[in-house]
């Protein structure tokens, strides 16, 4: 099975009895932080993650639709998944010298990704030669109230957002070293 | 007899219970599940106190002797004695306890349930408690100096509900920016000010005529907001820094540059130092209020949060 497939089912998976949830979300704002090494110079890699308005190369990811370009505030775009699932996310900050950005994500239905106010930090720096690329980012469960059910706790919502994180590093990697 | 043989015991219980000559901060860390004690004076950690629950909401006494803080998925409030520095006491509270303040005398603290829609008053000797509504995702809260008004945010509702503290109803609402988050009262108790998460706001509310004076703009996702000589300073979680502004002329003072999610904020008491929380890199950062250089940083646990008046003075 491709890993975009098998990434997202399971996600969706977890989530098949969620229930409709309101926009509230835990107690508890949650890290995730993975990087990788890729054999490519930063300038490569940066060309690839810094055009906010294509994600194509993250796995699962069939159409990115925006506006706004890389205006922090203004760009926004809408990620449709393999699924058919959609996420609207936006820049909030763009730094080109630095080669760093960080977007949040506006709308999702947490029966895909089970997360609430989530926002990510995509940053490429020099390493070895190559590049190294850091994603991180902060997040809630989904679940508002306390003692949430098994498929919304606080490791569930981890869980999710770092295997979507690394799914994406290595499909980001494989295509910088390919291209 | 009896007379005589109290004296050794609470001979004791002063030396232990004197608070530390330094001011020093009460860091929440809400992911390594305690509270880190930092020393402004040296700006180094001096004591890690076990906590557990995922603790958030933090509320120094005016006497320095105690802090109060609370742990929305352990369902309690932690009561610390900032000399021993440990737990001496855990109050159970119903729903998820966040924001946290403790009346100027001492005698009750105000709780905000973050996964209902009430604040909580604690008697703290006879644990009688009371509750108010305040709305959707009770979240930050704040007393004013007298003692007579608990302010507190009703995040999801945009709004600050203004209580009685004597009688614990509601006197007003007022609507302010969007998603109100931490409060904060000036010494006079004329305003208080709220850091709107989704607005990149900071309103401010006049608290004798009950009205919204100003929105003012800050940076991208204002979490909390101190006061100090006129001026008041601003988190912004994703922009990563803090805005300064004129609290009289509302005109922008600069802007300093800090760690990575910073959340919360407070001024020392000479309102010299600002020191700021950074949840994302681990640490506590001093400013300097009149030239906005960044002084020093300490290392916290995971996490921090800090939300509310972290800040102890020294005697």
């Amino acid at each position: 099975m491709p890993l975009r497939v098998l990434v997202w089912r399971l996600v969706i998976a977890v989530l098949a009895l969620a229930p409709q949830l309101a926009l509230a979300h835990g107690a508890t704002p949650q890290k995730v932080v993975e990087t990788i090494e890729i054999a490519a110079p930063p300038e490569k890699v940066w060309a690839i993650v810094g055009n906010f308005q294509d994600m194509d190369w993250m796995p699962g990811v069939v159409k990115t639709e925006g506006r706004g370009g890389v205006t922090p505030e203004t760009a926004t775009r809408r990620l449709t998944l393999s699924s058919g699932a959609t996420m609207d996310e936006r820049l909030v900050q763009y730094d080109e010298a630095s080669m760093s950005l960080r977007y949040l994500i506006e709308h999702v239905d947490i029966n895909v990704l089970p997360v609430g106010n989530l926002s990510a930090t995509l940053k490429v720096a020099a390493s070895d030669g190559g590049s190294r690329v850091e994603w991180k980012s902060r997040f809630y469960r989904a679940f508002p109230g306390g003692n949430p059910p098994e498929q919304f706790t606080d490791e569930i919502a981890v869980q999710a957002v770092s295997s979507l994180f690394k799914a994406g590093l290595l499909a980001l990697k494989a295509k910088a070293e390919r291209e | 007899m009896s007379r005589v043989a109290k004296w050794p015991g609470m001979f004791l219980a002063l030396v232990v219970a004197a608070p530390a000559a330094s001011d020093e901060a009460f860091v929440t860390n809400q992911t390594s599940d305690d509270l880190t004690i930092v020393d402004l004076v040296t700006m180094t950690p001096r004591a890690t106190v076990s906590i557990g629950g995922k603790p958030a909401g933090v509320a120094v006494s005016r006497d320095g002797y105690r802090v109060y803080v609370t742990s929305p998925e352990g369902h309690f409030l932690s009561v610390i004695d900032t000399g021993a520095r440990r737990v001496v006491k855990r109050i159970n509270v119903a729903g998820g306890p966040f924001g946290v303040a403790v009346s100027p005398d001492g005698s009750r603290v105000y709780v905000a349930d973050m996964y209902g829609r009430d604040l909580e008053e604690i008697d703290l000797k006879s644990e009688a408690t009371r509750r108010v509504e305040i709305g959707a995702m009770p979240s930050g809260v704040a007393v004013t100096p007298d003692g007579r008004f608990v302010v507190a945010a009703a995040r999801d509702d945009n709004a600050i509900v203004i209580i009685d503290a004597e009688t614990f109803t509601r006197v007003a609402s007022v609507a302010v920016g969007r998603h109100p988050y931490g409060v904060t009262i000036d010494l006079q108790g004329a305003r208080a000010y709220t850091a709107n998460v989704e607005s990149n706001d900071v309103s401010i509310v006049d608290l004798r005529e009950r009205w919204l004076v100003a929105n003012v703009p800050v940076g991208s996702h204002p979490y909390g907001v101190a006061l100090a000589r006129g001026r008041a300073f601003v988190a912004n979680q994703y922009a990563e820094s803090v805005s300064v502004f004129d609290a009289a002329s509302l005109a922008p003072f600069g802007t300093v540059k800090v760690g990575e999610y910073p959340e919360s904020v407070a001024a020392s008491r000479d309102g010299g130092t600002i020191y700021v929380t950074n949840w994302f890199s681990n640490e506590l950062w001093s400013i300097d209020a009149a030239t906005l250089k960044v002084l020093a940083k300490a290392p916290t646990g995971d996490g921090p949060r800090a939300f509310g008046a972290f800040i102890r003075a020294a005697e």
